[in-house]
């Protein structure tokens, strides 16, 4: 650690305070024995002596209590060993008690620093625990996700001793922004003047992916030391957390407006489509008397109605679709049914056109699996797409071949068919073909229902251009392998 | 010829209207109800010889009505349906009613289908030959002949070619021909077994397949055999 703790300066002067009292109570005691120092034994000097450095290891620290053994032992050495003001020592066996007066002191400090050691190390997790638990709690009883992080932010800033600390979320592509803060009335919200010198600024990361950050600032600067850092590592974990929790809980609710937004849309076209069908009805029913009453322009009225009828059908489905809950059921069905329906029902409004049809190049059988409702509806639009764009004399080709594992169904125009880059976006709603004319189409749903419909039953749509000019559109699904018993 | 009597059921009046312009002819006599128990009533009183009959009725489910008048009566019977009520047809389809028209339908497909109800009591179990453009089917001798030209069919493609001809003009439901074509077995997942054959049966028949002559597909329902 670089910066020093501002504390450590304090720290040092009490050091030293404990130090020069303890000296003065050794020359005091000093002074006071040596007028008797010829009728004092040894034994008690050095036990009176060894009062000094015990006193000051315990009010000073292992260092204090060190210094003063050895001051100690020279004041002995010095006036009460003989001969007296000199280190030299007359009878051999006074060394063995020098020796056991400074082993003894140098002991004791060591053993009075130890237990001090670890009554503050005791201390200093009673108080994190203390502070984990205030997490812990605000983690499970608070009611909002940002009230739980404000806990977190204030917790971190108590465990750093910083005068601020500030929880800061990633912005979705926007700068980051301030999700919780303990204490910025004292110092001022860290975003004026953003990473200022002396800041504390971590990321915030949950597995592996970055959240956010913290920063945490103090008028005095800011230093950590190994342990705290530590701990102030393991909370930042709780504050990703729960800015992870904040973001999620945003994200479920904006999911849930979005489904009721999704279900009343739904809903409206629903009742949109019940209300039509009376009147659409009733409308064709009066249209088609017009017309037998020999009002030729009524015709026009029944076509009318029955493409209104199409477009909001397409809008329900489309709605359903999007939402996931048109129901699919793919099943075993024949090739040969499925182009059936389509020619049934296309060839009311392909008028003179010719639409040819093959069920498969060499007369087999074709069977898949597929559901045959969304499939004719598929193909139909399809068909319906290549006959409003393609010129009116040519063919339509509708045709059917096994492919490997699949059946390729294919709809065949001579149409100007999809500019290119332009092809995957026909496949998008209301997305007409540019530079065609805006009166052919319905509502521009026809191809989006279609590739929609495809993937709903994991099937394929896809387009690509003709050789000679023209569209080919092809849809895919699994080939199955049937053969009828008892036959 | 004698004035027909026609039931109309739908709860709403101004369907019950064009449906009931739809049918006047001259010789039809329309009454209408506009709910279940009405209709019930109506049926029991005025014998009609046909119900057309909504579904969606604000008292009584569909099913329930079609049963009820099912219990005493032959009466045939045309459904009017909705396209989110394709289940509920089948099952009325199942459960006795004879047709549907699918809203909003056109008036001639409309006519056509009663038309088609109402001269099939006679018809139904006349004749022991069938004889529809290039199609021959000899009931009795059990052969079936496409532009003079004897063709074989397996049985069961037989017995599902018998029941349809034999109700022309008439959808039969899945159900139904199943039936017609296993007798005692349970109708599991055996639409697939129908499908196959009914595509063999039609590939013997109609001459393109694609646009069939003889029997065409009501998707969803079943199939109809084309006078």
């Amino acid at each position: 650690m670089s910066a020093r703790d501002p504390s450590d300066h304090a720290v040092r002067r009490a050091r030293w305070r404990v130090l020069a009292l303890w000296l003065v109570v050794l020359a005091v005691g000093t002074a006071a024995m040596l007028p008797f120092r010829d009728r004092l034994d040894k034994a008690h000097v050095a036990l009176l002596l060894m009062l000094v450095p015990l006193g000051g290891s315990a009010a000073g620290g292992r260092s204090v209590g060190l210094g003063l053994a050895t001051a100690s032992f020279l004041v002995f050495n010095w006036f009460f060993l003989p001969p007296y003001h000199t280190l030299v020592v007359a009878d051999p066996l006074d060394w063995l008690v020098l020796l056991a007066f400074l082993t003894t002191s140098a002991v004791a400090a060591q053993l009075l620093y130890a237990a001090q050691e670890e009554a503050r190390v005791a201390r200093l997790r009673t108080a994190e625990v203390d502070r984990l638990r205030v997490v812990g709690a605000e983690a499970v009883t608070a009611g909002r996700a940002e009230d739980a992080l404000n806990t977190v932010a204030e917790v971190i800033r108590d465990a750093a001793q910083a005068d601020s600390c500030e929880l800061l979320a990633e912005g979705d592509g926007g700068a980051p922004h301030i999700m919780a803060a303990a204490g910025v009335a004292a110092v001022g919200p860290a975003s004026q003047h953003a990473d200022a010198e002396g800041d504390i600024v971590r990321p915030l990361s949950v597995r592996g992916r970055i959240v956010g950050s913290m920063r945490l600032r103090s008028a005095r600067g800011l230093s950590l030391d190994a342990e705290r850092s530590r701990f102030v590592d393991a909370l930042s974990y709780y504050a990703a957390l729960g800015i992870e929790r904040v973001r999620l809980i945003a994200a479920a609710e904006r999911a849930e407006a979005l489904r009721e937004a999704d279900e009343l849309k739904d809903a409206l076209l629903a009742s949109v489509s019940h209300d039509l069908r009376t009147p659409l009805t009733t409308i064709k029913a009066r249209a088609h008397e017009m017309r037998i009453h020999g009002d030729e322009q009524a015709e026009v009225i029944e076509q009318e109605a029955d493409r209104l009828n199409r477009i909001v059908i397409d809008l329900l489905d489309l709605s359903r679709l999007k939402a996931g809950v048109l129901p699919t059921e793919p099943d075993l069905n024949a090739v040969d049914e499925l182009l059936e329906l389509v020619v049934q029902r296309v060839e009311g409004v392909l008028g003179k056109r010719t639409l040819t049809v093959q069920l498969s190049p060499d007369g087999d059988l074709l069977f898949g699996r597929f559901d045959l409702a969304h499939s004719v509806r598929i193909l139909v639009n399809l068909v319906e797409n290549a006959h409003k764009y393609a010129p009116a004399d040519t063919p339509i080709e509708l045709g059917a071949r096994r492919n490997g594992d699949t059946i390729d169904v294919t709809v065949a125009d001579r149409g100007p068919g999809l500019p290119d880059g332009e092809s995957e976006r026909a496949f998008e709603p209301f997305n007409r073909v540019p530079g065609l004319p805006p009166d052919v189409g319905s509502a521009g749903l026809g191809l989006a229902i279609a590739r929609r419909l495809a993937e709903a039953q994991s099937a394929s749509l896809r387009y690509e251009p003709r050789a000679g000019g023209g569209s080919v559109f092809t849809y895919s699904f699994a080939a199955v392998e049937f053969t009828p018993e008892g036959d | 010829m004698s004035i027909r009597t026609i039931l109309v059921v739908d709860d709403e009046p101004r369907i019950r209207r064009v449906v009931s312009d739809a049918l006047a002819d001259g010789e039809t006599r329309t009454i209408e109800a506009g709910t279940g128990r009405e209709a019930i009533d109506a049926v029991r009183s005025e014998r009609p010889d046909l119900v057309v009959l909504d579904l969606g009725l604000p008292d009584l489910q569909g099913i329930d009505v079609c049963r009820t008048v099912r219990g005493w009566t032959d009466v045939p019977i045309l459904v009017l349906s909705a396209r989110h009520s394709d289940a509920e047809k089948v099952l009325l389809l199942d459960n006795g009613a004879d047709d549907y028209v699918t809203k909003p339908f056109s008036t001639v497909e409309f006519q056509a289908r009663v038309r088609a109800l109402l001269r099939r009591a006679p018809r139904e179990e006349a004749e022991g030959h069938i004889v529809v453009g290039d199609l021959e089917i000899d009931l009795v001798a059990h052969t079936v002949s496409v532009e003079g030209t004897d063709i074989h069919l397996t049985p069961i493609e037989w017995q599902l070619l018998r029941a349809l001809a034999t109700k022309p003009d008439r959808t039969l439901t899945h159900r139904q021909l199943f039936a017609a074509a296993w007798p005692g077995r349970v109708h599991g997942d055996a639409q697939h077994y129908l499908r196959v054959h009914m595509t063999h049966l039609r590939r013997k028949l109609e001459r393109e397949p694609a646009r069939p002559r003889h029997i065409v597909t009501e998707l969803g329902v079943g199939y109809r055999f084309v006078p």
